[in-house]
């Protein structure tokens, strides 16, 4: 399916500079890997599909059901068990855990990536930080938030720690791979004036890292909204996710799921016009 | 002021980049190093000021051992030594002034360069600086907007804030056209004759540095092949620089 | 020359102003959230205690040895869900991104429809999938199946359209120019230019899914998530312990693995 080397030539204008042309041997090693993996891919998933539809199982009568509640839930949205203002209320707590913790985290997490980053860090120190900060990240935030609960007991500080861990984790590496990619030179002409490690961090990698910094933050906030969501559900922490739990799998009213979905979404939709000014605006 | 001596350097241990160099700079002149690329050129500059650790000799600067230094006297002895880069090395998000003024950060305290504390005096001679390379109208300008040859007199300024009793210019211009390239010349020419301070410059373009130098050093293979006035750069001499017979491997590198 | 220097004086203290305004307001917009939320600031500095508890109670013991071959096999099954659901919505949304890219797309109509479309898939919370899904389908496997798959669709479908529409439109164009056929300029032009940055997508999104299974199980009542929840709730935590490291474990392996072919295809 993917052959490079019959790929039609695009005439495109020459750029300046020496041309890289990637050995043929270089190019044959991609095509093998894309090809390993998505034979590996497609076998794992022919293999999974007819094991995870269960016996006697009536995929029809689910699957009825399932357009069912679909549309009881985008059409036809009402409440029943809560008020609109409770519901407002529970979307703001949910934002606020949201900003909070990544507000906590990217603070603390830009003092990781300092300590990590190769331009500034020694190898020990960065390999150290980085397969700490793998490990957390690997265990999934709401598993933190349990944890938590069960330390400072259920509620807004168990929330508020659980997400923070996984937002340093995610963090510190995309904050010290931005600044991995700035050019060592840059540094290295700090150094060559006399330049302290205090002064090279503010007037040198501050400048370049704010961009990348700030959508990077931003992101996360995205992300750290659908885990309040979630971890509200799953954790009981309250929140928006928590109003969505009982109404489903309580009250099983997925009118009412309606009505808090089109409001998590319009969230989404004001979000998604700031990254789309935020964008326009680092890209400049 | 300046002198090296004996200076050996090799990245791999295998392959030697410098063979016993040795050469002084005279302060209040030009002296420009010439070889083709992958001679040793750049590895003598980042020598000097030791971003690069040679592996044996002497760089006596101002009578001291720049390689005797420890963490703390080698950064106080780079304050003193102005570098200018090919590809100039600005903080591009910040501003012209700004850049200039990171010149004289090495001798203040830590505050200061968190906080960017400056001297009014400090201030008014980053701004002087920049008026005497023709800038002082982009002191507030972002240097990523600025054109190849403005941010290259931006460096030259910042590097000029150090008070440096020497310049080291590593392909200063490279990446320059032909206009920029006499103003930039025309500059580094200007600080050695009417400031006294010691300019030593790479380059590989064999008119400039006949135009432009008062003294010429010859490097081929990590070897000295030339050391003399630059009137006395004859076209034997280039020659003999420039041949490639001595060793073949390693004398094709791209520069970039 | 005095007038210069109060003209940079004015600079740096502008520069000065405007940063501290930041933090002002961010410290305030802390304090604010804090309290709003009934936050105590005192409980980040108590971190270490979540972690002292973790590693005395979360020790996996003699008695926990036991739950070895159910974990292993609730995280086996798990795994695979995740790379199913991921590889299934990988190829339903490079359908939809070819089709929808503004690059390629038929109509642009059709463009904004698919991109509506993928909003709407990516940014309906997992909880909403899970619960709507576990009400028809039950408590299985097929339940976070779906609710993955839903999910990384709209991911996937956005990240795609975007790779295809940075290759750009002259690309295409120029491609069309030389006489291909749509198809061929999708098979032979596009495909192979794009197929490392999907292939890097499809891995991210796997890696993802295997963490974001644990929380989909917890809410379904399947896989690994669920068998934590159990022996959490029942305060058997040295088997709960397993089943965090087992977790590590393989959310760590993906990752090497998928970083190990990130290296190939570079
Ligand atoms: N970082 C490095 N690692 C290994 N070898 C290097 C490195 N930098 C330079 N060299 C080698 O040292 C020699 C001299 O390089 P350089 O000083 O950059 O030459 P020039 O500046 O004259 O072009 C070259 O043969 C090059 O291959
Ligand atoms: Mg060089």
């Amino acid at each position: 399916m993917i052959k490079p080397e019959n790929q039609v030539s695009i005439p495109t204008r020459i750029p300046a500079g020496p041309r890289l042309s990637i050995p043929l041997r270089f190019r044959d090693r991609r095509r093998v890997t894309i090809l390993l993996t998505l034979i590996v891919l497609a076998y794992v998933t022919l293999m999974t599909l007819p094991t995870m539809i269960p016996n006697h199982f009536k995929l029809g009568a689910a699957l009825v059901s399932f357009t069912e509640n679909i549309k009881i839930m985008f059409l036809q949205p009402h409440l029943a068990n809560t008020t609109f203002v409770t519901l407002l209320g529970a979307l703001g707590q949910s934002i606020l855990l949201a900003f909070l913790t990544t507000l906590i985290g990217s603070a603390i997490a830009f003092f990781f990536a300092l300590a990590s980053t190769r331009r500034l860090a020694p190898t020990y120190l960065v390999l150290g930080i980085q397969s700490f900060m793998a490990v957390i990240r690997a265990i999934p935030t709401v598993l933190w938030v349990l944890i938590y609960s069960v330390v400072f007991g259920l509620g807004a500080n168990a929330a508020v720690v659980g997400i923070t861990f996984h937002s340093v984790a995610y963090l510190t590496k995309v904050y010290a791979d931005s600044m991995d990619e700035l050019s060592p030179g840059i540094i290295e002409t700090m150094q060559a004036m006399g330049l302290k490690k205090s002064a090279i961090i503010r007037q040198a990698i501050i400048p370049y890292l704010i961009p990348s910094y700030l959508s990077w933050t931003f992101i996360r906030f995205e992300i750290n909204f659908a885990d309040a969501i979630a971890v509200g559900a799953a954790a009981g922490a309250g929140g928006i996710g928590y109003q969505l739990f009982m109404s489903s799998s309580f009250y099983f009213n997925f009118h009412e799921v309606g009505v808090m979905v089109y409001m998590i979404l319009a969230f989404a939709l004001v979000l998604e016009i700031i990254s789309y000014r935020l964008r326009s605006v680092t890209h400049q | 002021m300046l002198t090296v001596n004996h200076l050996t350097k090799s990245y791999d241990g295998e392959k030697m980049s410098l063979t016993d160099v040795s050469f002084s700079v005279r302060p209040g002149e030009v002296t420009v190093i010439i070889g083709p690329s992958g001679a040793g050129k750049t590895t003598i500059l980042r020598s000097i000021n030791q971003l690069i650790r040679d592996d044996d000799g002497e760089i006596l600067f101002d009578d001291t051992d720049m390689r005797q230094l420890n963490r703390r006297q080698l950064r106080q002895a780079r304050c003193r030594i102005g570098m200018i880069f090919q590809n100039y090395n600005l903080i591009e998000p910040l501003t012209a002034i700004e850049n200039v003024l990171h010149g004289c950060l090495g001798t203040k305290s830590n505050l200061a360069g968190i906080f960017s504390m400056y001297r009014n005096r400090e201030k008014e001679e980053a701004l002087q600086l920049l008026q005497k390379v023709g800038l002082g109208e982009f002191a507030y300008q972002q240097c990523r907007n600025l054109s190849g040859g403005q941010k290259q007199r931006v460096g030259i300024a910042r590097a000029l804030m150090q008070r440096p009793k020497i310049i080291l210019c590593d392909e200063p211009i490279a990446s320059l056209d032909p206009k920029s390239t006499v103003t930039v010349m025309d500059i580094l020419r200007d600080l050695a004759v009417n400031d006294g301070i010691s300019v030593l410059i790479n380059l590989h373009q064999v008119d400039i540095a006949r135009k432009y130098a008062d003294h010429v050093i010859g490097i081929n293979n990590g070897q000295v092949v030339f050391d003399n006035r630059a009137k006395l750069l004859s076209d034997v001499a280039i020659a003999n620089i420039y041949q490639k017979n001595v060793n073949t491997e390693g004398s094709l590198v791209h520069e970039f | 020359m005095n007038s210069d220097v109060q003209q940079i004086n004015r600079f740096f203290s502008k520069k000065r102003f405007r940063l501290t305004l930041i933090i002002v307001i961010l410290g305030m917009a802390y304090v604010g959230a804090s309290i709003g939320l009934g936050f105590q600031t005192h409980s980040l500095l108590n971190v270490q205690d979540g972690i002292a508890w973790l590693i005395q109670n979360f020790i996996p013991n003699e008695a926990s040895k036991g739950y070895w071959n159910e974990i292993l096999q609730q995280l086996f099954r798990t795994f695979l869900v995740a790379v199913a659901a991921t590889t299934c919505a990988a190829i339903v949304s490079l359908f939809l991104a070819i089709v929808g890219a503004k690059t390629l797309t038929p109509a642009i109509t059709v463009s904004w429809v698919i991109r509506a479309f993928s909003s709407l898939l990516r940014n309906i919370p997992i909880v909403a999938w899970a619960m709507i899904l576990l009400f028809s389908f039950k408590q299985n496997d097929l339940t976070g199946f779906l609710a993955l798959f839903f999910m990384t669709l709209g991911f996937l479908t956005r990240a795609f359209m975007e790779t295809i529409e940075d290759f750009g439109t002259e690309k295409v164009q120029a491609l069309q120019a030389t006489g291909a056929t749509y198809l061929q300029v999708i098979a032979q032009g596009l495909l192979p230019e794009i197929a490392v940055a999907l292939m890097s997508w499809i891995l991210y999104m796997i890696e993802n899914n295997v963490r974001d299974a644990t929380l989909v199980g917890l809410l379904t009542g399947t896989g690994i998530g669920f068998i934590f929840n159990l022996y959490f709730k029942s305060l058997r935590y040295g088997a709960a312990g397993l089943v965090v490291l087992s977790v590590i474990i393989l959310v760590v392996s993906v990752e090497l693995i998928s970083n190990l072919i990130g290296r190939l295809l570079s």
